[in-house]
């Protein structure tokens, strides 16, 4: 019993996996946050669907002393007040809603299918990229005609630049979480035969520019402002946060994205990047943003299960393609 | 109206609770590093617990005042002065037009002082809250610590007066020193899953020193060599200090690598490292008083029970009943 001892076990809750559902573990974070984390410890979205699935639960019930909730790859941060909602029934209440939760299969996650343009192994990351070799690592071998973009290309077995550009817009990008930095997405492919991967840099990289979009192991994220960071770079966007608030995309706080949003990537030049970026800031340009799409998990799931092979194909090239390349 | 003639180490507009609601968008809450220091010294001036004021890092601070204001200074003692001459800490003193107020280098116990002037500081709000988040370079004035020429605007004040010469009791007042003892709980990744009992052990019983490099995103402890209960991280990353990304509760003890870092009031939102202990509502504002580079810190384990008790006594002492007339 909690408070006849000294100390708490940091796991409060244990709900055996089922066969509609992984395990689930409740872990205390003080007293005023507690950890929901399901399964164990792999890269599956459809653990994350099942977060989003349980973030919706929780936010519609209302509860009274619940402050907010943080979904990430696997699990739900919930922040709340201990003395209006105490921990045991606020666990209690959680492990009931994994009885109410859809199973994986029938969830319909509310998404927002966002459109955003690239430029390409653009002149904006390659000059930030010029500057790394120039003051930090000459022979950085994911720098390959002073761009990441062919050292991409050659870790994962494709032929040129083309085939990455040509995969990274093949597939929606599935926003799991944001953090670490206001705004920060952490995205994955929703169509994994397209999954490409990378290592990061090493050292670390002290300059990226702002809207900068790079890919560490199998995520991809854009940078929301300038400052240091690891990603292979492969291209520029537009302003996904501003603080300014110079665009009606930013009306409501500076932060454009949303964790469950899936970003579809439109190649521009850059040229045509920058006259974008201008209209932003100008509040001209309306941000390509359908807001009442779902992403319904059964569908996704038969998808998946259709493409089995072709995935299994690329990731053997992936494998292959490995051996013969350079780690940073 | 402030007049700022001297910014200091680091003085910046916050709020409490901060910007509370955006964690799941990647942002801390920003706000005071001691919410004790800083309710109280609002609560002298009649403002409300939370209203703009004035967080004062290592001192420096000079400013001008334009009109008749209460004024109180709480947390570290920096010989806070009015025109040259001393002004008591935890105490409400009078203002008036041309009045200077100086706060030096702190230089005995405690790191951070808390001014607050009666109508609280006229910022505007920004996500819902005035608190500077100094990551992200919003909120507060203009973002930014204050520095020289700044003239930072005061809301009406009402009748200043009836709020000059209210003092918190000397029972409520903190105690700093340099060796301090924090209640925090185990979790959420400690043993025996990620680290072993003996790891624990010796979180819950090491006098921690707080590294020079700590600033108002992390307060960083010595790296210690961990026996963790996993050999890798598995798919998360070579080290077992390693996880897919959570998010990280403010306020809780980040292991990176090696090395503990407390993360705090501008802190990251998420992240891929364990978090084996958390600070509690009630211990936080300790972390505020650290002096980098030269206090310990132990921390003491506490249930969930312990903690929403201490919870209830802190609020508690922050309320008119431990105001008395000087």
């Amino acid at each position: 019993m909690p408070g006849m001892h000294d100390r708490n076990t940091a796991v409060i809750d244990v709900l055996p996996a089922t066969a509609d559902r992984p395990r689930v573990m409740y872990r205390y974070a003080g007293d005023r946050f507690l950890l929901v984390e399901y399964g164990e410890m792999v890269l599956d979205l459809t653990m994350n669907f099942r977060i989003f699935g349980l973030n919706d639960t929780v936010k519609k019930a209302e509860l009274d002393g619940l402050v907010e909730t943080v979904p990430a790859l696997r699990s739900i941060l919930i922040h709340y007040d201990s003395r209006r909602l105490p921990t045991h029934m606020l666990v209690d209440t959680l492990k009931k809603m994994e009885e109410t939760v859809p199973p994986g299969e029938n969830l319909n996650i509310p998404s927002r299918r966002v459109e955003l343009p690239i430029a390409f192994s653009d002149r904006w990351t390659r000059a930030d990229i010029e500057r790394y070799v120039k003051y930090t690592r000459q022979d950085a071998p994911n720098i390959v005609n002073g761009h990441n973009i062919e050292y991409i290309a050659q870790y994962n077995g494709l032929r040129s630049v083309q085939a990455v550009i040509d995969y990274i817009c093949a597939t929606e990008w599935w926003n799991a979480c944001i953090g670490f930095w206001p705004g920060l997405p952490f995205m994955f492919p929703l169509d994994p035969r397209y999954a490409i991967v990378t290592p990061k840099y090493n050292p670390t990289r002290p300059w990226t520019p702002e809207g900068a979009v790079g890919i560490g192991g199998p995520c991809v994220a854009i940078y929301p402002v300038q400052s240091p960071g690891g990603y292979q770079l492969f291209g520029r966007t537009i302003p996904i946060f501003d603080l300014k608030q110079r665009n009606p995309a930013f009306k409501v706080n500076p932060i454009l994205l949303k964790p469950a949003d899936r970003i579809q990537w439109v190649p521009v030049s850059d040229a045509e990047l920058e006259s974008i970026r201008e209209k932003v800031y100008d509040g001209t340009y309306r941000y390509k943003i359908v807001a009442y799409e779902a992403l319904n998990v059964k569908s996704y799931l038969g998808f998946l299960d259709s493409i089995k092979s072709e995935i299994a194909a690329f990731q053997q090239r992936q494998a292959e393609a490995v051996k013969h390349v350079a780690i940073p | 109206m402030f007049e700022v003639l001297e910014g200091g180490i680091q003085t910046t507009v916050q709020d409490y609770p901060g910007r509370v609601g955006y964690l799941d968008l990647g942002t801390y809450p920003a706000g005071p590093m001691d919410h004790f220091a800083f309710r109280v010294a609002n609560l002298l001036v009649g403002n409300a617990q939370g209203a703009a004021a004035l967080e004062v890092t290592a001192g420096g601070l000079k400013a001008r005042f334009q009109d008749r204001r209460a004024v109180a200074i709480t947390g570290a003692d920096m010989q806070p002065t009015l025109n040259g001459k001393p002004v008591p800490l935890w105490e409400s003193v009078g203002v008036g037009p041309d009045d200077v107020l100086e706060l030096k280098i702190v230089r005995g116990a405690g790191f951070r002082a808390y001014v607050a002037v009666s109508g609280a500081f006229d910022v505007p709000e920004y996500m819902g809250s005035r608190a500077t988040f100094t990551v992200g370079g919003f909120g507060g004035f203009e973002g930014r610590g204050l520095k020289k020429g700044d003239r930072v605007l005061l809301n009406h004040a009402g009748a200043p007066d009836r709020m000059i010469g209210r003092r918190l009791r000397a029972s409520a007042r903190p105690q700093y020193g340099s060796q301090w003892e924090i209640e925090a709980m185990r979790g959420p990744q400690a043993d025996p899953d990620y680290m072993t009992a003996e790891d624990m052990e010796f979180f819950f019983s090491h006098a921690w020193k707080v590294d020079r490099n700590s600033n108002r995103m992390g307060v960083r402890l010595e790296s210690h060599k961990w026996q963790w209960a996993r050999t890798s991280g598995g798919v998360a990353g070579g080290h077992p200090s390693n996880i897919l990304d959570d998010g990280y509760a403010v306020w809780t003890v980040n292991v990176c690598g090696d090395q503990p870092i407390i993360l705090v009031a501008d802190g990251p939102s998420l992240g891929g490292f364990i978090c084996n202990a958390t600070l509690i509502y009630a211990s936080t504002w300790k972390v505020g008083q650290l002096v980098p580079g030269r206090d310990t810190i132990r921390f003491k384990e506490v249930t969930i029970d312990q903690a929403t008790q201490l919870a209830g006594s802190i609020d508690e002492t922050i309320a008119e009943s431990s105001i008395e007339r000087g």
